[in-house]
């Protein structure tokens, strides 16, 4: 009896959470669905037909000609920012003459908007995919640079003295002390150049591409593919939520040391 | 084994030149337990870092064994006030004792005996896999103190490690400290600002003055080897000690010289406990008790 009043209650509350998840994409979709059908605009496709176009255009062998090479593309572009920014922030953090000489520049650098450097880029590197690919570092590389080097500057005084104290250093002390602490910011760094990775993917390739999901949906705009050209933007969406996702599951298990140091802290 | 010979030191910032550590000596025989006692503001700390080798005196020096301290010396642990702060968050109990370790380069087996025994000496061998931020102020600070005890050294230098911890805890950590040094045999340097904690636990109490810091004076403790908390701290030689350090600590507080210069360094401290006849200041000192903390007394200039 009490079993199956249990299995009732929990079936109650995961109906609840779902309601709750799926409740406000409902209402936005059949809203869409009402604007589409009342406007009658030629260019406002309703949720129904760009599901079906969705699933005719993306699950085909476009999946391999567009949509690998771009997230292949974006996570090429993302690894290495990611290397590069906390390759070089690590040394800048922990140097004040470095950062010094260093820090105009950086600054002047930062302020150049990334999507001007496509069509030069285009001229230098040339239309392949390396091109686009340093146009992706080109934006995300700063977050995660001036990230890095803030999370190095930091470290705690009493721990370092507690590695001088006990001989670590080198590169145990590089892993265990700066690295470890600088983590939290490394990671608030590297969860903003990932949005900057997806939009900068897009526009290299709405740019200077002759493939990949930018180029594509240029492309269904173009021949006034319009359901084609909505279901591209959804799978764009669909990408970056699925990414993000995939990230805050790393840096949970990552940084579990964080939460559970901050908690700590706030119980206090 | 642990001599100190001199030592000044002087911070310099936007033209003003502050004194922490005016002319200190003393030496600490091999096997000792000796306090550092003296007033908030005195540079116990400034002192404990040149001693660790963390920071340059700006003159004296500081030797180990004859050998002079240029850096922290591989034999010398030290156990820092913040506990929470010198532990490695991101690292478990067992991880934060075995690190140094690693870098030694003890083979596993070995630093997995010597782990087990320090935070079995420290009474937390059941904590081995949580992570500090899991565990109250006092067991965080035996944690630390186990990677200290687990590093085996000679020297062990503790900045006013119970500081921060409850009343309760704090005695616990005083008869730990006693019970470990007595088990592994080290020269332990405790730094404290409290007098019973220092009478407690040392051998010899080292008066410190006010800042800019001189040996105040050195006082033998001549308690019984076995302490308890109930019956020593009860005892009539315990608060004689007590008295007589108190004062020397207000003579200082009041700008008074060292009593006992001569005798400094020899611990030969006067059993009756009485104020120095020759320390006009030493009567009117107990009325700044609480007076306001000193600052490190800001100096134009050598004085």
């Amino acid at each position: 009896m009490s079993a199956e009043a249990d299995a009732t209650a929990t079936a109650r509350k995961g109906a609840a959470s779902a309601l709750r998840v799926l409740g406000l994409p409902a209402v936005l979709i059949a809203l869409w669905w009402w604007a589409a059908a009342s406007s009658g605009s030629f260019f406002l496709t309703d949720p129904g037909t760009i599901a079906a176009t969705f699933a005719e255009v993306w699950i085909s062998e476009r999946f391999l000609t567009d949509v690998l090479p771009s997230v292949g593309l974006l996570l090429t572009g993302y690894a290495l920012a990611a290397v590069l920014g906390i390759g070089v922030g690590v040394p800048l953090g922990m140097s004040t003459r470095l950062r010094a000489a260093a820090e105009p520049v950086l600054e002047f650098l930062r302020a150049v908007p990334p999507p001007v450097l496509v069509p030069l880029l285009m001229l230098l590197v040339g239309l392949d995919t390396s091109m686009r690919a340093a146009v992706v570092v080109s934006g995300c590389v700063w977050p995660v640079l001036l990230n890095t080097v803030e999370g190095v500057r930091a470290v705690d005084p009493v721990l370092a003295d507690t590695c001088r104290v006990y001989g670590i250093r080198g590169r145990r002390r590089l892993g265990v002390l700066v690295l470890r602490s600088a983590s939290p910011q490394i990671a608030a760094g590297l969860r903003q150049a990932l949005s900057i990775a997806i939009i900068l993917m897009v526009i290299s390739e709405m740019f200077a591409s002759s493939s990949g999901l930018g180029y594509a949906v240029v492309q269904f705009q173009r021949s006034f593919a319009i359901p084609e050209m909505w279901s591209g933007i959804v799978l764009l969406g669909l990408l970056g939520v699925a990414l993000s996702a995939v990230f805050a599951r790393a840096e949970r298990h990552a940084l579990a040391w964080h939460r559970g140091l901050r908690a700590a802290s706030r119980g206090e | 084994m642990l001599d100190v010979d001199g030592l000044r030191k002087t911070y310099s910032g936007r033209g003003r030149e502050v004194e922490a550590v005016r002319d200190l000596t003393f030496r600490l025989g091999e096997g000792e337990l000796a306090c550092l006692v003296g007033p908030s503001g005195c540079g116990k700390t400034t002192l404990l870092k040149c001693v660790s080798g963390l920071m340059r005196p700006t003159a004296g020096t500081v030797a180990l064994d004859g050998r002079p301290v240029t850096g922290p010396p591989p034999d010398m642990a030290v156990v820092f006030q913040e506990y929470g702060r010198s532990l490695f968050p991101w690292l478990t109990v067992r991880g934060n004792v075995e690190l140094p370790l690693k870098e030694k380069r003890l083979p596993k087996a070995r630093r997995r005996e010597l782990v087990d025994g320090a935070l079995e000496a420290v009474g937390l061998a059941h904590a081995g896999a949580r992570h500090p931020w899991e565990l109250s102020g006092g067991m965080q600070q035996r944690v630390a103190i186990a990677r200290a005890i687990a590093y085996e050294p000679r020297v062990l230098l503790m900045d006013e490690p119970f500081a921060a911890v409850d009343a309760q805890t704090r005695a616990d950590l005083e008869d730990l400290i006693r019970g470990l040094w007595k088990r592994f045999s080290m020269t332990v340097l405790f730094v404290t600002h409290d007098i019973d904690e220092a009478v407690y636990l040392g051998q010899r109490v080292i008066v410190l003055s006010a800042s800019p810091t001189v040996v105040q004076d050195d006082v033998r403790v001549d308690l019984p080897d076995e302490r308890d908390q109930l019956t020593t701290r009860s005892a009539p030689r315990f608060a004689e000690l007590r008295a007589q350090v108190y004062r020397e600590i207000q003579t200082a507080k009041n700008g008074g010289g060292p009593s006992g210069a001569d005798g400094a360094g020899t611990g030969g401290a006067e059993a009756d406990g009485a104020a120095d006849p020759d320390d006009p200041e030493a009567d009117k000192g107990t009325g700044g008790a609480d007076g306001p903390e000193r600052t490190p007394t800001t100096t134009g200039g050598p004085r």
